[in-house]
């Protein structure tokens, strides 16, 4: 694909930020764009599922199962949301 | 307790499933590899891009529940006391002849009455709490699953339990019955487990995207996961003496199991840990694993289990697998009832000397390769046979069942 995806505005970043603070259990300022869910937030495979489902729900996107691969960190889900918005 | 153990065998068989109910039609659906996959009408599947589920759509719970109202029970429980009926008739035994022994009635499930709590917290969405339904609020209770069948045959010298470990539950409450009998705890058990389809259950396994879009394909290069199903199998296993005494015919025997709980994980199966069930059930069987004539497979047909369950099998067989199947394939994954229904199931195999096909085949994948008996079944004289029941916490239970010979 060669067609430019929009980048995500600031407050969809902060919902986003938001989700994953309250499902993981963590402050806004624990978590930076680059750090790991899984090796530095110790979230399991359950609550990443529970991220996607959320994210879902609050943009009316659909995200395939496999995007949990690139979903490992804010900047990933960023990326993964944004791709999902432009369709 | 000192003194020699009993023998366990099974002499009574009552199933209800989506490929048949009653122990000839189930039989006949084995043999055939027939499929119970159809659109889910238990409850509202909007927005689900696809719906198929192993449901029961012909079941009378009034053809077979006489003791008590049938409205007093939820459907999980219903299919529990309807199965039993049909297990104690199958015996050739009559409800008096099971209330004049001591006994014990275990049922395993995943749900118990979910489907009911479905309904209830519909009706508390909608219209707040005044509106819930006393009735069906009395029967949510999951210990109603085996005191179900304790008041629909007015047992009194019984213990009744109801055994909650997820999807390995029915071969934890046929292990149970076993304990009771050979200790010399009680004479006869009806054991098994039972579920019915709920929203619940298929929302949160649709959500972690373990629900095929189709059909189940178990150990299929392109399988894409379960099918719900719902059920109840149930087995009146006796005393070897019982059984002789009164000439009932014997199915199988029931030669031992092994529990492992390793709890390492929600939802992934933990390879070792199935690898010491295996263990362990074969050492109280007094077998070897080269006498196991076929595997009866936890076999869920999701990427993660099928792989994981091949890789404990061959921890434990090394590189000669025998046969490996998954009921699953035609009638979905039963929960609490699955390997109670998969008990019956090897009971049958070992009576009629056949072993029930994987349907829904097509390549299988060489990360899970064994010989899953795709789609036909194939003849076979069976002596040993092993049955695996894995649960998410990683509640594990491996059954394993022994033709009996009157000549042995």
């Amino acid at each position: 694909m060669t067609t430019q995806i929009p980048a995500l505005d600031d407050a969809a970043r902060t919902q986003i930020k938001d989700i994953v603070c309250d499902i993981l259990e963590l402050e806004l300022d624990e978590v930076s764009d680059t750090s790991l869910f899984k090796e530095e937030h110790d979230a399991d495979s359950l609550r990443t599922i529970e991220i996607l489902a959320s994210l879902e729900r609050t943009f009316g996107i659909t995200l395939k199962q496999s995007e949990l691969s690139r979903m490992v960190n804010l900047a990933g889900v960023h990326a993964v949301v944004a791709e999902a918005k432009a369709q | 307790m000192t003194g020699a153990r009993h023998r366990v065998v099974v002499t009574g068989l009552g199933v209800v499933t989506s490929i048949g109910t009653g122990v000839d039609a189930f039989a006949a659906g084995l043999r055939a590899g027939r499929s119970g996959a159809k659109p889910i009408t238990a409850f509202d599947t909007t927005g689900f891009a696809y719906s198929n589920a192993c449901e029961i759509t012909d079941f009378d719970p009034e053809a077979w529940i006489t003791g008590q109202s049938p409205d007093d029970l939820g459907r999980a429980a219903q299919f529990a006391v309807a199965a039993s009926r049909m297990a104690v008739a199958d015996a050739g035994l009559t409800e008096e002849q099971v209330r004049a022994v001591r006994s014990l009635v275990s049922v395993g499930t995943t749900d118990g009455e979910s489907r009911d709590l479905d309904h209830l917290t519909g009706l508390q969405v909608s219209g707040g709490d005044d509106v819930l339904d006393a009735v069906v609020a009395r029967r949510v209770w999951p210990g109603r699953l085996s005191a179900g069948i304790v008041r629909e045959l007015a047992l009194e010298d019984v213990e009744t339990v109801t055994v909650p470990t997820a999807c390995a539950a029915g071969n934890y409450a046929v292990g149970y019955g076993y304990d009771a009998i050979s200790s010399g705890d009680v004479e006869m058990a009806l054991c098994g487990g039972a579920d019915a389809l709920c929203r619940k259950t298929f929302t949160g396994f649709y959500r972690l995207g373990t629900i095929a879009p189709d059909v189940c394909r178990p150990f299929d290069a392109d399988r894409q996961g379960i099918l719900t199903g719902e059920g109840a199998g149930i087995l009146l296993m006796e005393s070897l003496e019982s059984a002789l005494a009164r000439g009932a015919r014997i199915y199988a025997e029931v030669l031992g199991y092994g529990l492992s709980c390793d709890a390492s994980h929600p939802v992934a199966p933990d390879r070792d840990s199935i690898a010491r069930c295996i263990t362990a059930a074969h050492r109280n069987a007094g077998i070897e694993a080269a006498d196991v004539d076929f595997i009866s497979a936890h076999g869920t047909g999701t990427r993660a289990n099928d792989v994981t369950e091949v890789g404990a099998i061959r921890q434990v067989f090394g590189e000669e697998l025998p046969r490996t199947v998954s009921i699953k394939s035609m009638i979905g994954h039963t929960m609490g009832a699955a390997s109670a229904l998969a008990s019956a199931a090897c009971a049958l195999a070992l009576r009629d000397g056949f072993i029930p096909p994987t349907v829904n085949h097509r390549t299988t994948d060489p990360e899970c390769a064994v010989d899953c008996v795709p789609n036909e079944a194939v003849e076979a004289e069976l002596k040993v046979v092993q049955n695996n029941g894995l649960a998410f916490g990683g509640n594990n239970a491996v059954l394993v069942l022994g033709r009996w010979d009157t000549a042995a």
